[in-house]
């Protein structure tokens, strides 16, 4: 059932090629997060997320100290060591310091178009539609000047139509997963979502109906697991989530911006694309990347783990990244307060073994009881 | 480093500044960052406390370490900068040289430096439970253009509204008016300075500027911040006539760039006194001096330049500029070569500067060196690491024409 997902992201390389080949669409690199890939797509281009990937870390060391996180390391290095070649343009966004300046650093390394989307930190709605006017305006050039394309509107209501449909599709799958705990593997279900990083749009929407149609009658196995959300900012290493599936834990809700964050986004506004850009990236789940004083991040993470039934949290960390870890402590004394368990699992996408993760999961699941030894 | 007189009123200046803040029970405290817009908050007659500026005198006082401690025992990743550390640990601790902060009414955060303010500031409006503005100042990827002025002037207006709200009572312009002709004429001394290291021998080093950079940070927009600048400036000025250098015997003159290096103060004092290598031009204290002028860029009002001031700061610069910018001071300072702290704690100041170091060596000729600390944590410091790659640079430069 999840093969194709599988098979996407066995050879990233392999799958987008074929793809950019079918399509004759410029590959266009985004780095995280809440850029709106519609944009991209509207103007002619094809869209892959770049979350970091578990690659050594050797050419890219002359340029990112190793205080750097390694989202921002791995993707640099496979630029530097030619791995990216398929890549065309780079698409980044404001979200953190190291971004900011890694954008700025690729302008001086690299001759392929640095496209950037900065988001504006007021809470006033006024200044945020003048910010953004300028900001829409220039992104939409610089892609147009990328693909050769204009961004129409009709094309910009297809994409967003399109891309609203995959992110429902997704949030199909999350309600399986949190209705049927144990029913999807957590490997797979993560594999579906990184498969989403690579594939078209087209293909991909089509890959995910085919396999809800498929787990509609699945059903959730008997017995009571130890029942988990995971938060952080990346759900990589993929490796790593095997492990709830081979520890006997169901993981069944997520915050990670590459899951849940983006995945609760509603389909882009199109009428006016300043204000579809704002609400793209203000709405949905909240982000620790995103100031926004009317959405608690400690309300809707306790309400989260109600919902979903869940026993603990398990902050997904990777190292360095300075958004996450600042809010944990207050989250966690939060989280104590609730006599909700939670713990830390600290890591890096080049880490050569996940094996010590294990240990921390069974451990935690221990703690919280109903594992089936 | 220059023995000035000046000193023993900056010391004044600031003890009475830590009493008042620590006292005035009748005033609202206002947590700033160091590059938010504090005249607004002194023309509403808040008390404007700064959580960085403390964070350095506690590492300047050798009483950083444990007061990050005590923030890392409470949760807090090392990973994260160590001013918020600091500043978290001294905020439980009730620790450093002036016995903790005073508790915040209101918060205002600047994202001229950085991004991660919003972080540490979100976690102190959380603890105190008080309202924190943000004033977006963007980082200026394409340079400064019309629209980003108006939308810091407009963020400006609300931060009026903001204060009107937090002082319950009408908000003042023509006080805020005098309030930035006092902050102008504050930063325009300062300037005048740090210009002074033009000089040769250098009067007034890099470092003489981080001792003397508190009130510039705390005290801009008052008449008191002024006068002690005024003196300031007459005393450099009187040695930059009389060629009184800071080192003794000055053969090289270096930039510095990022944040000074708070606990070795002394030591790097004697370490490049030893080497006669003055510090001579950094960017750091450059940063409440208005930095490049932006041709094109026409204020109509006050309003309109302190935001374009409030933009205009270093690390708020896209890489270009940034080069084109210590291009410009290596030439106009006449510098042998530039040292770039690579500051585990700020990325936006670090995060790329392997490769400014290469294009502005190619650029310029000069020779320069990346060491790798932290402003406020000495637990990642080596100092036979750090000195041998010091030395090796020092030796490499060519002496001052
Ligand atoms: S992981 Fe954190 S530090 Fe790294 S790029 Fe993402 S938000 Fe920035
Ligand atoms: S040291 Fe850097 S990261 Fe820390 S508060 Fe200052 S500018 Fe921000």
């Amino acid at each position: 059932m999840f093969a194709p997902f599988y098979a996407a992201i066995a050879d990233i390389s392999a799958t987008i090629r074929r793809h950019r080949d079918r399509l004759g669409r410029p590959v266009i690199g985004v780095l995280p997060a809440y850029f709106p890939l519609e944009l991209i797509h509207a103007a002619g281009g094809y869209p892959v997320q770049l979350w970091g990937a578990g690659v050594a870390i050797d050419h890219a060391e002359a340029y990112l100290q190793p205080y750097c996180c390694s989202v921002a390391r791995s993707v640099l290095e496979l630029e530097m060591r030619g791995s990216a070649g398929l890549i065309q343009a780079y698409v980044f966004t404001s979200l953190c310091d190291t971004l900011i300046n890694l954008r700025e650093l690729y302008r001086r390394l690299f001759d392929k178009p640095i496209l950037g989307l900065s988001f504006p930190v007021t809470q006033f709605a006024e200044g945020r539609r003048a910010f953004l006017a300028d900001a829409a305006e220039k992104i939409i050039k610089g892609l147009e000047a990328v693909t050769g394309r204009r961004v129409s509107a009709d094309a910009l209501r297809a994409a967003a139509g399109q891309f609203g449909r995959v992110r429902s599709l997704q949030r199909e799958l999350y309600r399986l997963r949190r209705e049927r705990p144990g029913a999807i593997k957590n490997a797979d279900f993560h594999a579906v979502l990184k498969a989403g990083f690579f594939l078209p749009v087209d293909e991909y929407g089509r890959l995910l109906e085919d396999l809800l149609v498929r787990l509609e009658s699945i059903a959730a196995p008997a017995g009571r697991r130890p029942r988990l959300i995971l938060s952080g900012m990346v759900f990589d290493p993929l490796e790593a989530q095997r492990l709830f599936d081979e520890v006997g834990a169901d993981v069944v809700d997520d915050d990670f911006a590459s899951g849940w964050r983006t995945v609760s986004k509603a389909t882009l506004p199109v009428d006016d694309p300043v204000e579809g850009i704002a609400t793209h990236v203000f709405g949905g789940a909240p982000c620790c990347c995103i100031h926004h004083p009317e959405k608690d991040r400690h309300d809707y993470l306790v309400k989260k783990i109600r919902d979903a039934g869940a026993d603990g949290v398990v902050f997904w960390y990777v190292k360095f990244c300075e958004p996450d870890a600042f809010d944990r402590p207050q989250l966690l004394a939060r989280l104590k307060q609730e006599g909700i368990p939670a713990t830390v699992l600290e890591m890096d996408l080049s880490m050569k073994s996940v094996e010590s993760l294990r240990t921390r999961i069974q451990a935690f699941c221990e703690m919280i009881g109903g594992l089936e030894i | 480093m220059t023995q000035l007189g000046a000193f023993k009123k900056m010391k004044e200046l600031m003890t009475l500044y830590y009493i008042e803040a620590k006292t005035a029970a009748d005033k609202p405290v206002a947590w700033l960052t160091s590059g938010a817009p504090v005249e607004f908050v002194y023309a509403m007659g808040a008390v404007p406390v700064y959580p960085e500026n403390y964070a350095a005198m506690c590492a300047a006082s050798h009483q950083s370490v444990a007061l990050m401690e005590a923030a890392e025992a409470a949760g807090f990743s090392q990973d994260i900068c160590a001013y918020a550390r600091t500043d978290f640990g001294q905020d439980l601790v009730r620790g450093g040289p002036a016995g903790g902060l005073p508790a915040p009414h209101f918060l205002v955060c600047s994202t001229n430096i950085c991004k991660t303010v919003i972080k540490w500031y979100e976690v102190v409006a959380r603890k105190y439970q008080v309202p924190l503005f943000v004033v977006d100042t963007p980082f200026l990827h394409d340079g400064l253009t019309p629209g980003l002025v108006d939308y810091v002037v407009a963020q400006f207006r609300q931060l009026e509204r903001f204060l009107e709200s937090m002082l319950k009572k009408p908000f003042d312009r023509d006080r805020l008016i005098e309030v930035i002709r006092l902050s102008r004429q504050a930063t325009g001394l300062w300037r005048k300075i740090l210009d002074l290291g033009r000089t040769v021998p250098v009067p007034f080093t890099s470092l003489d500027a981080f001792i003397h950079i508190a009130p510039i940070v705390t005290l801009r927009g008052t008449p008191a911040c002024v006068d002690y600048y005024q003196l300031l400036y007459d005393e450099v000025s009187g040695l930059a006539e009389r060629r009184v250098g800071s080192v003794s015997d000055e053969r090289y003159r270096v930039l510095w760039d990022n944040l000074p290096i708070w606990f070795k103060m002394r030591p790097f004092e004697k370490f490049f006194g030893e080497r006669r290598c003055a510090l001579v031009a950094a960017t750091y204290a450059n940063s409440w001096g208005g930095l490049e002028d932006f041709a094109g860029i026409q204020t109509r009002d006050a309003m309109e330049a302190l935001a374009v001031s409030y933009l205009n700061i270093y690390i708020n610069y896209g890489f270009a500029q940034r080069i084109r910018y210590l291009a410009r001071l290596i030439d106009e300072f006449g510098l042998t070569g530039f040292i770039m702290h690579s500051n585990r704690s700020c990325k936006p100041y670090s995060v790329g500067m392997y490769r400014l170091k290469e294009e502005l060596s190619r650029l310029t000729g000069k020779p320069g060196v990346v060491i790798e600390a932290d402003q406020n944590d000495p637990r990642v410091f080596g100092d036979a690491q750090v000195e041998a790659r010091l030395d090796t640079f020092i030796e490499s430069m060519a002496p001052a024409a």
